[in-house]
């Protein structure tokens, strides 16, 4: 599991990029059809993950990206539980 | 020791330009701005400084100590339904670099604009002598490219130079600008489409084209970049037994064309997704014209690749991202050389 840290951190970015309040934001939420994010702002989503967390992340794993399970998954495999 | 800037680095053709300036031996400086996909400066270990067109104080800030700029980063309106809004950003946007690049000392400034602007030659294939005398009627995409290419010719502060490219295809346009009716013809899609002229060249000798526009000593004002000429219908048929699909079917005429992706483009707004059909690309192919790049090869000494390579390294990148279905789940074909229906020049 992520940190709750993390895990606010994280949500904290979806909310920069969709205006939608963290609390409202549901692991099962899909990028596009739930939050409204269109192809760039996904990409923009996993850039923003990568320089917040100095990540370094393939573009192939940016656009496998779909839901916020996937973006927090995706953090999680790369942060480790701390 | 003076430096050079790319705006735009992290997009399409900006990382192109910054792998060719860095096999020319240049480290450039990459501005991006606070939200914008960096993966790309990122894997490449890029510096990066923060440079937003919007904030003329951070373009000066970006440029300092620069004294070459590459603007990549010119207004590209998502939709053609707003062109009061789009103009005015555009052309705002465009003060803002120039006067920034004034205020910092830069004394060469190359920008990236399209072959929209190149007019038509009764005669022959068009070259960068042929320019309308005013902004075009074909629509806003390319009203906007000519008023935006207008102010940077005019400019008097420094050395600009102007590059035009066409159609660019090739690895890593993700926002799959030119490449989108090949991507969707290559996921079964039956993508609408009009017929008309499309002038095509390589993303990768973009790059090479800007970076040795930027740093030679003499080169001309203005310069078109591209490859070959193709009727766009044609090539989609020639295409499609690359991605082992049906051939299209016909081409919309232009007005159907144009209604078409005027409706789509609202749908998209209200819908957010990307349009089917973009107007920008039906008035680009629908007033679409052979081009010449002798100017580039002569002075720059650029040569093309063929288009079938072209769609080789993008076949290969978009199956990579799944962008297009991989070629086991493919029918096997033998996918037909591409001709071109005049070319720009050789390809060699």
């Amino acid at each position: 599991m992520l940190s709750p840290a993390h895990q606010t951190r994280i949500l904290g970015i979806l909310t920069d990029l969709t205006a939608i309040p963290s609390a409202e934001i549901q692991p099962g939420d899909r990028l596009s059809e739930d939050l409204g994010m269109d192809s760039v702002t996904r990409m923009e989503l996993v850039s923003m993950l990568a320089e917040q967390f100095d990540l370094d992340i393939e573009l192939e794993e940016a656009v496998a990206v779909e839901d916020v399970r996937g973006i927090l998954a995706l953090a999680e495999a790369r942060l480790g539980h701390g | 020791m003076p430096e050079a800037l790319i705006l735009g680095a992290g997009g399409f053709l900006g990382l192109h330009a910054l792998d060719a300036l860095r096999a020319l031996g240049e480290e450039p400086r990459c501005g991006r701005r606070a939200r914008s996909n960096v993966l790309g400066l990122r894997s490449r270990k890029a510096r990066m400084a923060s440079a937003d067109l919007d904030d003329e104080a951070s373009l000066v800030e970006a440029m300092r100590g620069c004294d070459r700029v590459l603007h990549l980063a010119g207004h590209y309106p998502r939709t053609s339904l707003d062109p009061a809004t789009a103009t005015r950003t555009g052309l705002e946007q465009s003060r803002r670099v120039l006067n920034a690049a004034a205020a910092a000392g830069v004394q060469r400034l190359v920008y990236v604009s399209s072959t929209a602007t190149v007019a038509p030659n009764p005669e022959g294939l068009s070259d960068e002598r042929h320019s309308y005398p005013s902004p075009p009627s074909h629509g806003l995409y390319h009203a906007l490219k000519w008023q935006m290419e207008r102010l940077f010719l005019d400019e008097q502060r420094f050395e600009v130079r102007v590059a035009c490219p066409s159609g660019c295809l090739g690895p890593g346009d993700l926002r799959v600008g030119t490449s989108a009716l090949l991507i969707a013809l290559a996921r079964g899609m039956d993508p609408p489409h009009p017929d008309g002229t499309v002038a095509l060249v390589d993303a990768r000798d973009v790059g090479q084209g800007l970076a040795r526009l930027l740093l030679a000593e003499r080169a001309p004002k203005r310069l078109i970049l591209s490859a070959e000429n193709h009727r766009l219908h044609e090539l989609l048929c020639s295409v499609a037994p690359r991605y082992g699909v049906p051939e299209p079917s016909p081409a919309l005429s232009a007005a159907e064309a144009i209604a078409r992706a005027d409706e789509e483009e609202a749908r998209s707004v209200r819908e957010n997704r990307r349009p089917a059909l973009s107007r920008e690309i039906v008035d680009l192919v629908v007033h679409g014209q052979p081009l010449s790049a002798r100017l580039a090869e002569e002075q720059l000494g650029l040569r093309w690749t063929p288009l079938s390579q072209t769609l080789d390294a993008l076949d290969a990148w978009a199956r990579r991202l799944s962008l297009i279905p991989s070629a086991k789940d493919q029918p096997p074909c033998s996918a037909p050389p591409t001709r071109p229906a005049s070319s720009a020049s050789s390809p060699t």
